[in-house]
């Protein structure tokens, strides 16, 4: 017994020593391998109980035993103050630089005249109006005729026409698909055509491909301030706010009575008598509207004394400029990076 | 239309300030965009009379003037124009007065006499336009000395510049526009122009007649005037043609100018001297007549076009421009006065054809009242006559003028429809004001009578637009429309090019716009061979230039363009540009629109990163992008070996969707490439929507209860068979068991015999309805194998 008392103490004393030295939980593992392992020093001891007397081997197991526990303990106490540290650690000596760019591809860019046609098209369909389409590449009957504009009458002088052969062109506006609608689909209808639109033009405010939204509403009981309703709607959604509107008498072959439309400047207000968008008018004409001619509703296949209708239109570029606040429209076409990506990108 | 705010004065009572005139104007559809004073920088100048004329004593190019401008002012200037008698009455600019190019005039000393100012030519004044001879501008007779020359010569003016909408041919004149004025403001009086007519002759002095042949000219007049003295006109009248934004030429030619400015007719002046015979002809013209026109150049006619003949040959084109035969010069000694109405639409077709915008030919185009025949010859008449350019010859005319009036109908249902108010009263009293009456009372319907000067009135809702625009659009309160028939649908195509759009964006490409219009090199660099389709190119007739000058019958030109430019202006980064649009392809006489979306990436010039080396785009990650497109539409696209004569012949892919053809995915020809001097290599693709908008929403699979086995293939195939047909190869031995392959390594080199290269696909094996046990993977597997090696198949 005597010789186990002995080993006991000195293992004991070993064992503290190391254990009150060990730094990590690698070193505390080695700890309890070598005194608690299946070859550890306590493991021997406890295999040499049978050679003892039997009657002093009670006494030595449980001394043993109480030995194995209280290490065993002590290892835990031991393990878990160390986890507690390596913890600590890991916040307190580790950092990442957060501002370093994003690893990946960035976000792409969209097209200023995009994304306001997808924004107007939204705000109209909430208001039940569809799109339709039509070809880009028009006959006189639709683009002209239909549309109550005759052969050699003047209002074909106010818009400068592409012409391809076959007698064809390309559209002047979006108009065209007014009257390929109402034969579609007759009425009542509402509808509003987004696209492209050629004329002969170019300088900064001018290109010769450009976008307008259309649109076109038949139905029985029409008013101008339907229409009124329906681009006011529009104009203070696009922008955000609720803008001052009013309209002018002017002339369009397709519809009766004609008007433009002005909304207050959406940058001055009409504060800043040298504003550089409205320039110093306080108003900024946005669309051109009226009642559509019976002439017209006559083409597309409908009763005028039923029906009767509005329309409108507007040019997508323009509302682009004043919404993003850009001045020059031809680079809306160059596909210029710098422009397009100036809100992200990598470069 | 340039109009002069004093001219118009004459006319009509102008009732407020001048902003608030051209606004409220603007309002109505008579679009004022601009107002400006006539040389305004011009001030302090007085007329003066020229008493007496010495020569300089020391200087025998100077005159020393004495002058008197009145009220005791009188004062010494040298000149050195030779122009002035005793008597004449001068502008003159005294010390301390401003010329219109902004000099202040001072006192000189010329060799001893002291210029006290100076006298000024019409250059000085800033109207160089209107001087008829070298020297100092002689002012007309009779004007009075002292007044300050702004006022004399109508230079205190405001001149409106109007737009006027092609349907408002009455108002291309003083009197229209006065007529306007009136109806927008009530409170404007019209001080009518009443000129009177003298009676018209049944013939005209050693002249047959006329002769109407063409019922597109239904009235024509024509005055004589004889004894005639071609003279420059007066100061005054020439100052105010220049105003209106025509140049003074002579008394006869600027007294026609001056009545059409004012009554909208234009007039044609004849020299008797130049008509082949004493008769005039209305007349078609025979296809391949010519004359010389006024402005020098030969015109060839068709049938279309209206002549006005003499002894059978052309002298003028109707309402167009004179011959110049017949023009009026200086040994003029009789003048034919042309007043005649023409149909519209056959002067607009000759006009346009001809590319002869004349002001005739602008007004006649428009429409001009037939009415006005008879007022404008005795105006301009009376106005010769009274500028001593000659005497009264008689007038005669053939033809009628038609119709005074037409009857429209306006019901207060239509009015109340459009404007939200069926109150004919209210109607009536705006309409008169236009000079539209009617006699009736009634409350529901009433006929009015439109004047013949407005044929754009035919209709009830022109009658609804008069009323509405005169009353006032903003009086009208918006409201939206009641009834919805059915809910807005953006359509299936809109929703296919959202989900180009925001996944295209998503994965860092910018979206782009190029012109629908191309330049035909553009084309032909992309290698076409004839027959292809898109080699040829549907042109424009009238381009602008040659650069935008085709149909695209492919998106690739304006990408690679806009891709040059970039690189070009120095762009270092990825360059990923995307598009949807039409390509417009030629079919006989049709032309077919294909909506397309295409693509140009090329890989950043600047790869670094604080990671290392950027993945660098290449055509895989490209198909990867374009893959993405299609999934978010629910379509899986499939890419194959194939060619295109602009794509580099071993990195060519055609696309497969829904087992067709959809379009390709390449790497540029490196021959392009070095033609475009490319820093790098450029991807491009393009493909038709058409199966993006037939695709709805992303496909989703079933929930799997069982786990997956993973097992691992290698084999080695010749350099050359596609990875797409292993797999495909793999799928189609593996059993029922197998749920997906994907390949995860490919690899050439060490160990690898030459020409040939290693594939490693993992195969992912699930049961549905059980866990799938080892040993049966195992089974499933080496079958594989076993099946694999006997097509040829070498594994590892």
């Amino acid at each position: 017994m005597g010789i186990i008392a002995e080993d006991v103490r000195r293992i004991r004393s070993v064992f503290e020593s190391e254990l009150a030295s060990a730094g990590n939980l690698d070193e505390i593992q080695k700890i309890r391998v070598r005194f608690l392992g299946r070859k550890g020093e306590v493991t021997s001891l406890l295999k040499r109980l049978g050679a003892l007397p039997p009657e002093e081997r009670p006494e030595a197991g449980r001394v043993l035993n109480e030995l194995r526990d209280s290490m065993e303990e002590d290892i835990s106490r031991k393990e878990s103050e160390c986890e507690g540290k390596e913890v600590a650690l890991r916040e307190s000596g580790e950092w990442t630089d957060v501002t370093l760019p994003g690893r990946g591809r960035p976000w792409g860019a969209f097209h200023p005249v995009a994304q306001i046609a997808q924004e107007a098209i939204d705000i109209f369909a909430s208001m039940g109006f569809s799109v339709a389409y039509g070809p880009e590449v028009e006959d006189d009957f639709h683009n002209f005729e239909g549309l109550n504009i005759p052969p050699h009458h003047p209002a074909r002088d106010m818009q400068d026409t592409f012409y391809l052969e076959n007698s064809l062109l390309l559209r002047t506006h979006t108009s065209p698909v007014e009257v390929r609608s109402m034969k579609k689909w007759g009425a009542p209808l509402r509808i509003i055509v987004p696209g492209k639109t050629f004329r002969r033009d170019s300088d900064q405010t001018h290109s010769p491909m450009f976008h307008q939204l259309e649109g076109l509403l038949v139905d029985e009981n029409i008013s101008l301030a339907h229409l009124m309703g329906c681009l006011e709607a529009f104009a203070n959604r696009i922008f955000g706010r609720n803008l001052a509107a009013r309209y002018r008498g002017s002339y369009f072959p397709f519809t009766e009575p004609s008007l433009e439309m002005d909304v207050e400047c959406v940058v001055c207000s009409g504060k800043n008598p040298s504003c550089r968008i409205c320039k110093g008018t306080g108003w900024l004409e946005i669309s051109g509207l009226g009642m559509t001619h019976p002439n017209v509703l006559r083409a597309g296949g409908i009763d005028p004394t039923r029906y009767n209708g509005f329309a409108w239109g507007m040019g997508l570029d323009r509302i682009a400029m004043l919404k993003y606040g850009l001045n020059d429209l031809r680079v809306f076409f160059e596909g210029d990076l710098t422009f397009l990506n100036s809100t992200g990108g990598d470069r | 239309m340039l109009v002069s705010l004093n001219w118009l004065r004459e006319l009509v009572d102008i009732p407020v300030d001048i902003e608030t005139f051209a606004k409220r104007l603007t309002d109505t559809g008579t679009e004022v965009e601009g107002i400006e004073e006539p040389v305004p920088l011009f001030r302090g100048a007085l007329t003066a009379k020229v008493d007496t004329i010495e020569i300089h004593p020391s200087r025998q190019d100077l005159f020393v003037l004495g002058i008197d401008a009145s009220g005791g002012r009188r004062a010494v200037c040298i000149t050195a124009a030779r122009n002035l008698r005793e008597g004449d009455i001068v502008p003159w600019g005294p010390p301390g007065s401003i010329l219109a190019n902004g000099t202040e005039i001072t006192t000189r000393d010329f060799e001893g006499v002291i210029s006290e100012g100076m006298v000024l030519s019409a250059e000085e004044i800033g109207l160089p336009e209107i001087a008829d001879e070298f020297g100092i501008l002689r002012l007309d007779p009779g004007t009075p000395p002292g007044e300050d020359v702004r006022k004399a010569l109508g230079l205190d003016d405001a001149i409106l510049e109007i737009s006027i909408t092609p349907n408002r041919g009455d108002l291309l004149s003083m009197v229209g526009i006065a007529r306007e004025v009136a109806a927008v403001f009530p409170e404007a009086a019209l001080k009518p122009l009443a000129p009177v007519i003298p009676p018209r002759a049944e013939s005209l002095e050693a002249f047959r007649g006329i002769t109407l042949d063409d019922p597109d000219c239904p009235y024509y007049a024509l005055g004589a005037i004889d004894n005639v003295q071609i003279k420059p006109s007066p100061v005054t009248a020439r100052v105010r043609l220049l105003l209106s934004g025509m140049r003074p030429i002579s008394n006869v030619v600027d007294a026609t100018n001056l009545v059409m400015l004012l009554i909208g007719q234009p007039l044609h002046a004849f020299d008797s001297a130049g008509l082949p015979d004493s008769e005039i002809t209305v007349r078609s013209a025979r296809k391949g007549e010519m004359i010389l026109t006024l402005d020098g150049k030969t015109r060839i006619f068709e049938e279309a076009d209206l002549l006005i003949t003499s002894g059978g040959k052309p002298i003028g084109l109707a309402g167009v421009m004179g011959g110049e035969e017949s023009e009026i010069s200086g040994s003029t000694s009789r003048v034919l006065l042309e007043s005649a109405n023409f149909q519209s639409i056959r002067i607009s077709r000759t006009s346009r054809k001809l590319g002869l915008p004349s002001e005739a030919a602008y007004r006649f185009a428009r429409f001009v009242d037939p009415f006005k025949v008879e007022p404008a010859l005795a105006i301009a008449m009376d106005l010769m006559v009274s500028w001593g350019a000659g005497v009264f010859g008689g007038w005669i005319a053939s033809g009628d003028p038609g119709c005074a009036t037409r009857k429209v109908t306006l019901s207060s249902g239509l009015l109340e429809k459009i404007i939200s108010t069926g109150d004919l009263d209210m109607a009536t009293t705006i309409l008169r004001r236009l000079g539209i009456t009617t006699a009736d009372t009634d409350p529901l319907k009433r006929v009015y009578e439109i004047p013949s000067a407005r044929p754009d009135i035919s209709i009830e809702e022109d009658l609804v637009e008069e009323v509405a625009r005169i009353r006032g659009y903003d009086l009208i309160k918006p409201a939206l429309p009641p009834v919805l028939h059915s809910t807005g649908d953006i359509t299936d195509r809109m929703r296919a090019e959202r989900a180009v759009r925001s996944t295209a964006m998503a994965r860092g490409y910018s979206e782009v716009i190029t012109y629908s219009f191309v330049s035909p090199a553009s084309i032909s660099a992309l290698r076409f061979p004839d027959t292809d389709i898109r080699s040829r190119p549907v042109a424009l007739s009238n381009p602008l230039s040659v650069d935008i000058s085709v149909l695209r019958t492919t998106l690739i030109p304006g990408l690679v363009q806009a891709a040059l430019k970039n690189i070009r202006s120095g762009w270092r980064g990825p360059i990923r540009m995307i598009e949807t649009g039409m390509v417009f392809i030629g079919k006989g006489e049709e032309v077919e629109e294909i909506l397309k979306m295409g693509g140009c990436v090329c890989p950043g010039m600047d790869t670094r990163s604080p990671w290392g080396e950027q993945a660098v785009d290449d055509l895989h990650s490209v198909a990867s992008d374009v893959m993405a497109i299609f999934a978010s539409r629910g379509k899986t696209l499939k890419l194959v070996p194939g060619s295109e004569p602009f794509g580099h012949s071993g990195k060519t892919a055609r696309a497969i969707v829904d087992g067709y053809d959809t379009g390709y995915l390449l790497e540029l020809k490196p021959e392009i490439e070095s033609e475009f001097e490319l820093p790098s290599a450029m991807y491009l693709f393009e493909l038709d929507m058409e199966p993006l908008i037939r695709g709805g929403n992303a496909v989703f699979g079933e929930v799997r209860k069982y786990p997956p086995v993973y097992r691992d293939i290698s084999l080695i195939a010749e350099e050359g068979v596609c990875a797409s047909d292993i797999l495909e190869l793999i799928r189609g031995l593996a059993g029922p068991f197998l749920e997906n392959v994907r390949l995860f390594d490919v690899y050439t080199g060490k160990g690898i015999p030459e020409g040939k290269r290693s594939l490693a696909f993992s195969l992912a094996y699930r049961d549905p309805e059980k866990t799938l046990r080892d040993e049966d993977v195992d089974r499933t597997h080496g079958r594989l194998r076993e099946l694999l090696m006997e097509k040829g198949i070498k594994l590892r």
